[in-house]
C-alpha cells in the first residue's frame, strides 16, 4: 500500500494507469450499490430499455452508422497494405517488413502517424470550406456502405430505393474534392480538384446506366433484392447476363473510384498531390482512408450488383453430397455430458503435444519449448480453421461474409495490380473514353436487356405460350 | 532541379518558360582550380547518370594536346565500360519516363538493370556512380575476375531484360496513348536548338559521333545507328530501346577483342599539357558530349568549356509544348531525358 501514498510524481506510467482505474472501480461499486439499494438503476434500465424498444429503428440505425465507421478503419488498413504488399510483388521489391510478421502492422503504423503530424492550415484557405472538405469526402464514402448487403440479413438499412441513394451519396464525395481544390488556395489543388469533377461526372453516367440493366433484369432497386435474384450458382450472377454492363461498370467504377490508370486528380509527376497538396496531418488521412474506402464499396458495389453478392459461387452441401461425404454440423455440446468435460481438458494438451512432436524429432536444432510453442501455434490454427468451417456450415451470415468479402477483396486486389501495372491516362483521353465508348456501350446495353427481357419474358409472344 | 514556369489555358498549355540554375556549382570554373586529374573527378557528377562520358572529357582533351597514344587494351576497357554505362542510364531513361506517366513498376525494373550494372561498375571501379576510373593515358585498374563474373551473367539475361520491358510497355495501350505523335520534334527545330544524341536520330537523322566522328577504337567495332523518323516522344522511347540492344552488341564484340597488354601509357608523375586548344567530343547516352579545352602550359586547364547535351535537348521543350496539355509536360521531358546535372553544370 505504500504505492497510495507516495507522490503523484513519482509513480510509475503503470501506475498512474492503475490508481485512477482502483479509486474508479471502487467508486463505481459504491455507485452501483447505492443505485439499486434505492431503486433509481433499475427504474432507470427500464426506461432505457423501453425507449429502445420504442425506437427501435432509429437505435438499429445508430448501432448500424457506428459499426460500418469503425468497419471502415481496418477494411482500409488491410486495403492499404495489400497496396504496399502486391505492388511491391509487381515491382519485385519486398515491400513493408518490419513492422509484425510480413510487415502487416505497417499501414496502422501510416494511420498512427499521419494522426500525430502537425495540422495545418495555409494563409488565403478558405477556413471552413478547408475544414469540412474532408470529412464530407471521407462521409460521402462511409455513408454508403449503409445500403450494402454483406450477408443475408447483415446491411446497415434496406432502402428500396438503395442502388439510387448510393449513386446520390457517392456523388457527395466529388463535392469534397471540389471544396478541397477551391479552399486550398492552391493552384495544384485547384487543377486537381476540377480533375476530379470532371472525371467523376464523366464516370458517373457511364456507370448508372450500366447498373440500369441490372435493374430491368430484376425489376428492383434495393440491393438486398438484386443479390437475392442471384442466388444459385456461379451461372446465375449477372456478370454472365449482363457482360458488357459488367466492363462498362467496372471501367466506369475505376474512375469513380479515382484509382490507376485514372488518378490523375492526384497525379504526383504533374500536379503534386492533386487536391490533397495543402492538406496535413490527419486531415490528410481522411482523404488518404476515403480513398481506400471508396476503393472497397466501388468494389463491393461491383460484387452486389454483378457478382452475386454474398451467394456462394456453388452449394458446398451439394458437392459433398455428390461426393458421399455426410457433414453434419449440428453440434450439441449438452448431449455429451460430463464428457465435454474431459474434451476440453484432453484435448488440447494432448493436440499440442502431438503436433510439436514431430518438429522436435525432426529438427534437431530446435530446443523443446521452440517445438512446443510452435505445436502451440498450429493447434490454434487448425481450431481456427475447424471453428471456422463449423460457422461456415451453421450460420449463413458466416458463410455470406466469407464470400462477400472474398470476391470484394479479390477485386481490390485486381485494382491494386491494375495500379501497379498501368500508367496514368490523361485527363481529355480520359472523358474521350467516358463520353464517346463507356456511354454509347451503356445505352447499348440497356437496348439489347430491355429487348431480351422483352422477348423472352412478354406473355403475349407465341414462343412465350401467348396467342 | 529544374522549374517549368507554365502559362496555361485551363488544362492546356499556352507559354512555358524553363528556369535553370538551380544546381549549378561551377563546375567548370572549380576545374581551372585544380590540375588535369582533379578536373577528372570534377567532371565527374555533371552527368551523375552516366559520369563515364563525362569524366572522359578532361581526359580526352589531355590526351589530344599531349598527343598522346593510349594502350589499346586501355582503349577497349574504355569503350566497354562507356556501352556498359549507356546502357544503365538508358534503362533508367525507360524507368522515368513511365514513372512520370504514372506507371510505377518499370522504374524498379530499370533500376534492376541499373543496379547490375552499376554494381558491375564499381567492381571495376570502386565507386557505384562517380567512377573517377578513366586517366589521362588511360584507365586506373585492370579487368578483374569480379566484374567479369558479374559481366557474364549479366551478358546472359540483359536482352531477356529487355524484352521484359518491352512487353510491359510497347503494346501498352496507355503508353502509347500517351506517348505517340506527343511533343514531335522535327528536324527544323533540331538544327535550330543543336540537339543531338537520341532526340535527333528520333527525327531521322543518322547522326552518331562513334560514326561522324570516331574516337577511340569505335571504327574497329560493328554496330547499326538506329534511327526513327517520327520524333515524337514513342519514337525517342523505342529508340532508347534499339540503342541497348547495340550496345550489348558493341560489348560482345569487346569482350571478344579485347588485346593484352598495359593499360596505362606512360606519363610523367607532375603532369604539364603543352598550350594549345583541342576539341574533342564523345557519344553520351543523351547526345554529343563535347569538350573545348585551353592549356596555357602549366599542370591545371586554363578553361574547360563543357557542352552538355541536355542543356540543348532542353531547350526544345519551350518549342515543341505549347498546346499540348499540362500532364504532357512530364512526357515530353522525361523523353527528353535531361540530365539537370549537365544543364546547370
Amino acid at each position: 500500500m505504500s504505492v497510495i501514498t507516495r507522490p503523484w510524481s513519482r509513480l510509475t506510467l503503470a501506475g498512474k494507469i492503475v490508481i485512477p482505474l482502483i479509486f474508479l472501480f471502487v467508486l463505481l461499486n459504491v455507485l452501483l450499490i447505492a443505485g439499486f439499494a434505492t431503486g433509481v438503476l433499475p427504474f432507470l434500465g427500464g426506461l432505457l430499455l423501453r425507449i429502445i424498444n420504442d425506437n427501435v429503428d432509429i437505435v438499429r440505425f445508430i448501432g448500424a452508422v457506428t459499426a460500418l465507421l469503425l468497419f471502415t478503419v481496418p477494411a482500409a488498413f488491410v486495403i492499404i497494405f495489400m497496396e504496399l504488399k502486391l505492388i511491391a510483388f509487381v515491382n519485385l521489391r519486398l515491400g513493408p517488413n518490419r513492422q509484425g510478421p510480413w510487415g502487416v502492422l505497417s499501414s496502422t503504423l501510416h494511420g498512427l502517424k499521419v494522426l500525430a503530424k502537425e495540422d495545418f492550415t495555409p494563409t488565403g484557405a478558405d477556413v471552413p470550406v478547408f475544414t469540412l472538405a474532408p470529412v464530407v469526402t471521407y462521409l460521402g464514402a462511409v455513408m454508403t456502405i449503409m445500403v450494402i448487403p454483406f450477408a443475408p440479413g447483415l446491411f446497415g438499412i434496406d432502402l428500396n430505393i438503395g442502388l439510387l441513394y448510393f449513386f446520390a451519396v457517392a456523388g457527395l464525395t466529388t463535392i469534397g474534392l471540389i471544396m478541397a481544390g477551391w479552399a486550398s488556395f492552391n493552384k495544384y489543388s485547384l487543377l486537381g480538384g476540377l480533375r476530379a469533377a470532371a472525371a467523376i461526372i464523366s464516370a458517373e453516367i457511364p456507370l448508372t446506366l450500366a447498373a440500369v440493366g441490372v435493374i430491368l433484369l430484376t425489376g428492383t432497386l434495393s440491393l438486398n433484392e438484386i443479390v437475392l435474384r442471384q442466388a444459385g450458382s456461379a451461372l446465375d450472377w449477372f456478370v454472365f447476363q449482363q457482360p458488357l454492363g459488367f466492363v462498362v461498370f467496372f471501367i466506369a467504377a475505376t474512375i469513380e473510384a479515382g484509382r490507376t490508370p485514372f488518378d490523375m486528380a492526384e497525379a504526383d509527376s504533374e500536379i503534386v498531390a492533386g487536391f490533397a497538396t495543402e492538406y496535413s496531418g490527419m486531415r490528410f488521412g481522411f482523404f488518404f482512408f476515403a480513398e481506400y474506402v471508396n476503393l472497397f464499396i466501388i468494389s463491393a458495389l461491383t460484387v452486389t450488383l454483378f457478382l452475386g453478392g454474398w451467394n456462394a459461387p456453388f452449394d458446398i452441401a451439394i458437392v459433398l453430397d455428390r461426393l458421399g461425404i455426410v457433414v453434419d454440423p449440428t453440434l450439441d455440446p449438452g448431449s455429451l455430458g460430463m464428457g465435454l468435460l474431459w474434451l476440453l481438458l484432453l484435448v488440447p494438451p494432448i493436440a499440442i503435444l502431438l503436433l510439436a512432436l514431430p518438429f522436435w524429432l525432426l529438427r534437431s536444432d530446435w530446443s523443446l519449448l521452440k517445438s512446443l510453442v510452435v505445436g502451440f501455434l498450429l493447434f490454434n490454427l487448425v481450431v481456427m480453421v475447424l471453428v471456422g468451417i463449423w460457422a461456415y456450415m451453421s450460420f449463413p451470415f458466416v458463410a455470406g461474409i466469407f464470400w462477400f468479402l472474398g470476391k470484394t477483396f479479390t477485386l481490390v486486389a485486381l485494382f491494386v495490380i491494375m495500379r501497379g501495372t498501368l500508367p496514368r491516362i490523361r485527363i481529355d483521353q480520359l472523358m474521350g473514353v467516358a463520353w464517346k465508348w463507356l456511354i454509347p456501350a451503356a445505352l447499348l446495353n440497356i437496348f439489347i436487356t430491355a429487348a431480351a427481357i422483352v422477348i423472352l419474358r412478354d406473355p403475349s409472344l407465341p414462343w412465350n405460350g401467348g396467342g | 532541379m529544374l522549374r517549368i514556369v507554365l502559362k496555361i489555358d485551363g488544362e492546356r498549355i499556352v507559354d512555358l518558360d524553363p528556369v535553370l540554375g538551380y544546381l549549378h556549382r561551377g563546375v567548370e570554373k572549380i576545374c581551372e582550380n585544380g590540375d588535369w586529374h582533379h578536373a577528372i573527378s570534377n567532371c565527374d557528377p555533371l552527368e551523375y547518370a552516366a559520369s563515364m562520358f563525362s569524366e572522359a572529357m578532361p581526359v580526352l582533351a589531355a590526351e589530344k594536346l599531349l598527343d598522346l597514344e593510349v594502350p589499346r587494351r586501355a582503349e577497349y576497357i574504355r569503350v566497354l565500360a562507356w556501352e556498359l554505362n549507356r546502357v544503365a542510364s538508358h534503362a533508367l531513361f525507360i524507368g522515368w519516363l513511365a514513372l512520370d506517366l504514372g506507371g510505377l513498376t518499370p522504374i524498379l525494373y530499370g533500376f534492376i538493370e541499373r543496379d547490375e550494372i552499376v554494381e558491375m561498375l564499381a567492381a571495376l571501379t570502386g565507386q557505384r556512380v562517380l567512377f573517377n576510373y578513366l586517366r589521362i593515358g588511360g584507365v586506373n585498374g585492370d579487368l578483374n575476375h569480379d566484374f567479369m563474373s558479374r559481366l557474364g551473367d549479366w551478358m546472359g539475361h540483359a536482352l531477356h531484360r529487355i524484352e521484359d520491358q518491352q512487353r510491359l510497355l510497347n503494346a501498352n495501350e496507355i503508353f502509347v496513348r500517351r506517348t505517340k505523335g506527343l511533343g514531335i520534334v522535327d528536324r527544323d527545330i533540331a538544327r535550330r536548338t543543336c540537339l543531338s544524341g537520341p532526340v535527333l536520330r528520333a527525327t531521322g537523322v543518322p547522326y552518331d559521333v562513334r560514326r561522324a566522328h570516331p574516337y577511340s577504337v569505335y571504327p574497329e567495332l560493328d554496330f547499326e545507328i538506329p534511327t526513327r523518323e517520327e520524333g515524337d516522344s514513342y519514337a525517342r522511347y523505342l529508340l532508347h530501346l534499339d540503342e541497348i540492344k547495340q550496345s550489348i552488341r558493341i560489348i560482345d564484340q569487346v569482350l571478344h577483342q579485347m588485346p593484352d597488354g598495359p593499360v596505362m601509357a606512360k606519363i610523367p608523375r607532375l603532369l604539364r599539357i603543352p598550350p594549345g586548344r583541342a576539341y574533342i567530343s564523345v557519344e553520351s547516352p543523351r547526345g554529343q558530349y563535347s569538350c573545348y579545352a585551353m592549356s596555357d602550359g602549366s599542370d591545371q586547364p586554363f578553361r574547360l568549356r563543357i557542352h552538355d547535351p541536355s542543356f540543348f535537348n532542353l531547350q526544345a521543350v519551350g518549342l515543341v509544348m505549347p498546346g499540348n496539355l499540362i500532364a504532357d509536360t512530364m512526357a515530353v521531358m522525361a523523353s527528353l531525358d535531361p540530365i539537370m546535372g549537365g544543364v546547370d553544370k
